[in-house]
């Protein structure tokens, strides 16, 4: 299949990933049935993750893997989690995205890995504070076109 | 405990329309629950979710 990232991004994005601090994991969720973007998503993360050793990737699917997408609470395919890797251990941040990140969103898949491999969310402090006492989970979602 | 969740609203239409998204970026609290359009500075962000969850 022809490349979808092409040698100039590559360059641009090793060079963006040389802030990486910390090991990022991507979870990769497919699906087999109705699901047009999957190939297309799986095969943009692949391309993505070989660029730099800090970032890996797993591919589940949603049915076959329903206990993994069950413990990172995704429900959508293609879905991708973006989570903090220690050792062996992959620390879910709650960071997801729901759809292929093409266009304007690769972008920001560039940035939250960065984000999950600084460990810092950069809230404010008073923000912090409130979120630290949530009595009740707190589920955003952000609605977005690649453009 | 918190999920930030990025939806692609063309490859999740039905969703877009349960949550009457007319623009983007729009973000649905809770299912819902609360609703802001636009990036809208923190503050705004956080007053939402106060008011969504009561809080």
């Amino acid at each position: 299949m022809e490349k979808l990232l092409n040698e100039q991004i590559i360059d641009q994005i090793k060079q963006t990933f040389a802030q990486m601090k910390e090991p990022v994991q991507m979870l990769f969720f497919g699906s087999r049935e109705n699901c047009d973007y999957c190939a297309e998503a799986r095969q943009l993360l692949e391309e993505l993750a070989a660029v730099d050793e800090k970032l890996g990737l797993s591919i589940y699917d949603l049915q076959d893997n329903a206990d993994v997408a069950a413990q990172f609470n995704v429900d959508k395919a293609p879905g991708i989690v973006i989570a903090a890797k220690d050792g062996d251990q992959i620390i879910d941040f709650g960071i997801q995205y729901s759809g292929i990140p093409s266009g304007h969103e690769f972008g920001v898949l560039i940035n939250d890995i960065l984000l999950v491999s600084g460990r810092d969310s950069g809230l404010s402090e008073p923000v912090r504070e409130f979120l630290k006492h949530l009595e009740k989970p707190l589920h955003l979602q952000v609605f977005v076109t690649p453009t | 405990m918190i999920r930030a969740e990025g939806v692609e609203a063309t490859e999740f239409p039905d969703l877009a329309n349960q949550f009457n998204v007319r623009g983007v970026p729009q973000t649905v609290i809770n299912a819902g629950g609360g609703s802001v359009v636009g990036a809208v500075p923190e503050q705004n962000l956080i007053a939402e979710i106060k008011r969504a969850m009561n809080q």
